[in-house]
């Protein structure tokens, strides 16, 4: 962090700003700003993707997400040809849930909209049968006081 | 009325005693036998770490059945007895077979399109008649 302070009124580049974002810099560079940056951490798979982005794009409007020609990806459910998405299965779930259990929109993780909805359905039944959590993390060791009020 | 296939899954108390997970399972069976219902599968998933805390409980005894029946109200019966029991903290029962209709449907059409074009990937999908008997002809 000191670095970073050194380099002050100079534009950052690419390199720290995966440390949570200088909050002084604001117009500079094709980086929509420091603030997006750790809460896209969350997204696993759109990590070392992102850096390709706004280089390559097309030079459109600069939005504060910078989630704008993404994931060329193909759905992982088509790959493997899955036609039942089994909600048994919390490790094939959990890769599309959040830290904090949220269920990950289709932009993040490249799955069509088909399985996305069957997704859906699969990772609700989980969490009914306490295979996923509602809200929390998966672990459920260090649960917040909202998750003990909401299910006790 | 068709047949009709049941997942039921049902989580009882870390501690409990295994003659009091035997009544639980006999009363089920009993049920079944009663009500006309044919149990495909009975499995024990062990204790495992719930995902978050159900009746204070933070780990569970997860007890899985795959039961087939041609009567709706054997899963009524079901659930009222599982509710009764005091070891059990939660249950759950799911419909399985017009998903495994649609999956069947999907795997079959998914085949028969590979099928007439035996060595390229299929990646667009082929009219139905047309192409199909050139495509044979070209590959024999």
């Amino acid at each position: 962090m000191a670095e970073e302070q050194k380099q002050g009124q100079e534009a950052p580049v690419a390199a720290p700003r995966a440390e949570g974002g200088a909050p002084g810099t604001a117009p500079s560079g094709g980086h929509g700003g420091g603030h997006s940056g750790p809460r896209r951490e969350g997204g696993r798979e759109g990590g070392p993707r992102r850096e390709g982005g706004p280089g390559g794009g097309p030079g459109g409007p600069r939005r504060g997400k910078r989630q704008y020609f993404r994931k060329k990806k193909v759905c992982k459910f088509c790959v493997e040809k899955m036609d039942l998405i089994d909600y048994k299965r919390a490790d094939i779930l959990s890769q599309f849930v959040q830290e904090r259990g949220k269920i990950l929109p289709r932009r993040m993780t490249g799955v069509c909209a088909r399985h996305q909805r069957w997704l859906g359905v699969a990772i609700k039944r989980a969490r009914n049968i306490a295979l996923l959590p509602f809200a929390g993390s998966a672990a459920g060791s260090t649960a917040p006081k909202a998750v003990e009020a909401h299910k006790s | 009325m068709e047949e009709r296939l049941y997942d039921l899954i049902f989580i009882a108390r870390p501690a409990t005693p295994e003659d009091e997970i035997k009544k639980v399972v006999t009363s089920i069976e009993h049920a079944c036998t009663e009500k006309g219902g044919k149990i495909e599968k009975a499995e024990h998933w062990g204790t495992r770490k719930l995902a978050y805390k159900v009746a204070k409980h933070r780990e569970g005894m997860y007890y899985y059945h795959q039961i087939r029946t041609t009567h709706g109200e054997l899963i009524t019966e079901l659930e009222r007895r599982l509710r009764v029991q005091d070891s059990v903290i939660k249950y759950m029962t799911i419909r399985l077979d017009e998903d495994l209709k649609r999956q069947k449907k999907l795997t079959e059409k998914r085949e028969k399109r590979a099928a007439r074009r035996p060595r390229r990937p299929a990646a667009t999908p082929a009219a139905p008649a047309a192409p199909a008997p050139e495509q044979q002809a070209a590959a024999s």
